[in-house]
């Protein structure tokens, strides 16, 4: 039986191929469309799905969307007719694309995919349970689903047994913890659904004792948060509901100030903002995870929707709560409820047993060394071979361990948002400029985000104050912990302000050749640990083809590409260099 | 060749008018549908005091959480938009 699993039209489209039961692939459109966040219908995430599993359109028995559209029309119907007359801008902005496409979702299936079979629609919160609980390790566990909405929903507590989910209760719009996180993102001045992560990585410059930091008082007159979790916003204070806006005037005026503007100086107040901000969030998703294994009285808990991605909570969650395991799927966001939806339907639609447990991200497209020789042959790009993996892994750790910032393209490209060691840019750590010569070279993002670790699994515990057993969630960057005292002056590019790090784990047949640099790696410097950072250009997603890495490395300032076992240097090729921050938009 | 030119921007210009002509009828007749469908809607819903978004804050609740209990439903629910 193979089913295909679909997410679009909100931000990131993704589409995914569950055959028996397994998942044999799994893509995000914006990385053949080389549009960040891209929400248009998946097609060409599809045809690589079915590309991948050598089955045409006719061989897919069903097709599973990842929310219920006119729910969702229902609840923007809703918000029109009880904000009327001032939502008029945002319903002619909205309402073309709803007749157009969002509500014509089987119709756009059928055009674009040429399908004829049955089409299923999920709700979106249980898309999002089913992406986490259904593919997870365990037979039994809570889940807790928080983004920003669904169709009502913005936040379910629920339980899932075998292939059964139920989602008992929930929280619904406007009261949404993700459009809060939105709002104060849109407030400091970044992009939202977009830069959340950044305001997230900006909360340890500010001040994190609620007892002394004056914004988070001001944000609890915002938010009411009862004991159980449960939580109710003062609406005064926001628009999204009627305007494309977000923040209104009175919550500037709570915050001292108009929004920031992008290009503005962050100041003290805009740190201390942000603290309080992932204050109020943990403090929710703590009650809320100590309310929910009351509720349910086990010990796994699965976690879904973009809040999930909030990895610097994420690493408290075992300490916080009385849950023993957590589990979330690499992409949580709404990209990742298209396997929800998917799996929602094999296991427990369509009642099918559950043989699958996600345990790696590599599920995008790969090039074979014929297919990047080719390229490189055709384009005119100087390279040189390895012979095998043994001098793949000896040549480029002694280039990393000698500060060149290494384009590390291998197999199959990652799901979801972060860069796992496939499509990443790797350097080293123990350089106290590295972070400097990262973001003067390639990223050019902002001064105060650190940069991300990766360590073989068995090293883990040595450097890091990780859980133990360290969780799956870490091998997918999803957890952050203390990097520990001792070797914190030793690895500062990946030592956040807090003495955190948002590390990556890699476990031993994961990714071998990964594996294996970074061992090698750590022969030469005794620090076995890697900067691992996404391979793309500044507001572009990563890169996919080798001709998407090739442009990456000549618009940047990486020094050396390895693409399978072809070694591409920089200044060989000076006729292709361009400079890509030019054209960056982030 | 210069009339090739010319031919491209009188047509990029024409598609260019034609764009905005749409937007223009496009924001006019959502406008109107904005005013008489939505807003008699809205009236409606405010004669009968019905709150259709949760906007207002009660603090004297014990939870803001609501049942949902959602779960496996027949098959049929899953073909429909809702």
């Amino acid at each position: 039986m193979n089913i295909l699993g679909i997410s679009c039209f909100y931000h990131d489209a993704a589409a995914c191929l569950v055959k028996d039961g397994m998942l044999v692939a799994a893509v995000e459109e914006e990385r053949f469309t080389r549009k960040k966040h891209d929400s248009s219908f998946p097609v060409n995430a599809v045809r690589y799905c079915l590309k991948e599993a050598n089955l045409s359109i006719k061989d897919i028995d069903c097709i599973c969307f990842y929310e219920k559209p006119f729910l969702k029309f229902e609840r923007l119907l809703y918000q029109h007719i009880q904000m009327f007359p001032y939502s008029l801008p945002t319903f002619i902005r909205s309402v073309p694309a709803w007749i157009n496409e969002k509500l014509r979702v089987p119709k756009i299936i059928r055009k674009k995919l040429r399908y004829q079979g049955n089409i299923l629609f999920v709700d979106h919160h249980m898309a999002h349970a089913a992406s986490s609980f259904l593919v997870s390790p365990f037979e039994e566990a809570a889940i807790l689903t928080v983004d920003g909405v669904g169709e009502w929903t913005t936040t379910a507590l629920g339980v899932g047994k075998g292939n059964d989910i139920v989602l008992l209760k929930d929280i619904r719009f406007p009261h949404s913890l993700g459009l809060l996180y939105s709002t104060i993102t849109a407030y400091l001045g970044f992009s939202v659904n977009n830069s959340e992560y950044k305001v997230m990585g900006l909360s340890p410059y500010g001040n994190m004792n609620p007892k002394t930091n004056k914004y988070y008082t001001k944000l609890k007159e915002v938010i009411d948060i009862k004991e159980d979790g449960s939580y109710q916003f003062d609406m005064s204070y926001f628009v999204y509901h009627y305007k494309a806006s977000m923040p209104s005037k009175k919550l500037c005026r709570l915050l001292d100030g108009p929004i920031r503007k992008a290009e503005a100086e962050l100041t003290q107040r805009h740190q201390d903002i942000a603290a309080a901000l992932q204050l109020v969030l943990e403090e929710a998703m703590t009650k809320m995870l100590n309310h929910l294994y009351s509720l349910t009285k086990v010990d796994n808990v699965v976690l879904a929707g973009g809040v999930a991605l909030n990895s610097v909570y994420n690493g408290k969650i075992l300490r916080n709560t009385p849950f023993k395991n957590i589990w979330i799927q690499p992409n949580a966001t709404d990209g990742g409820a298209s396997i929800g939806a998917a799996y929602y339907a094999y296991n427990t639609i369509l009642d099918n047993k559950r043989n699958f447990v996600f345990d790696s991200p590599y599920l995008g497209p790969s090039y074979s060394d014929a297919e990047i020789k080719s390229y490189l042959d055709k384009n005119n790009i100087k390279y040189t071979a390895f012979k095998n993996d043994k001098e793949i892994v000896e040549k480029n750790a002694k280039l990393i361990y000698e500060n060149n910032v290494l384009g590390w393209f291998q197999g199959r490209m990652e799901w979801g948002p972060r860069a796992l060691g496939t499509r990443s840019i790797l350097s080293n750590p123990c350089n106290t400029k590295m972070q400097e010569i990262l973001n003067q070279k390639v990223k050019h993002r902002e001064k105060f985000r650190p940069f991300a670790p990766v360590v073989c699994e068995d090293d883990a515990l040595e450097y890091f104050d990780c859980d133990k057993p360290i969780p799956e969630p870490t091998d997918y960057m999803l957890m952050v912990y203390p990097v520990k005292k001792q070797w914190q002056k030793k690895i500062p590019a990946v030592t956040h302000v807090d003495g955190s790090g948002r590390l990556q784990t890699v476990r031993k047949g994961q990714n071998n050749l990964y594996y294996n640099l970074i061992k090698e790696f750590g022969k030469h410097s005794g620090v076995p640990i890697l900067i691992n950072t996404s391979f793309n250009i500044r507001g572009e997603p990563i890169v996919c083809t080798p001709h998407d890495a090739y442009k990456c490395m000549m618009g940047t300032g990486i020094d050396y590409l390895v693409m399978g076992r072809y070694l591409i240097k920089r200044e060989d090729n000076p006729q292709h260099i361009w400079d890509s921050e030019r054209f960056a938009n982030d | 060749m210069a009339l090739k030119k010319i031919s491209k921007g009188v047509h990029a210009g024409f598609k260019e008018f034609g764009e905005s002509i749409n937007k223009i009828v496009n924001a006019l007749l959502l406008s109107i549908t904005y005013f008489v469908g939505v807003g008699s809607a809205s009236a409606i819903a405010k004669l009968q005091k019905r709150k259709l978004l949760d906007l207002k804050t009660s603090k004297s609740k014990e939870t803001y959480y609501q049942e949902l209990m959602l779960s496996k439903k027949s098959k049929k629910d899953y073909y429909r938009q809702f």
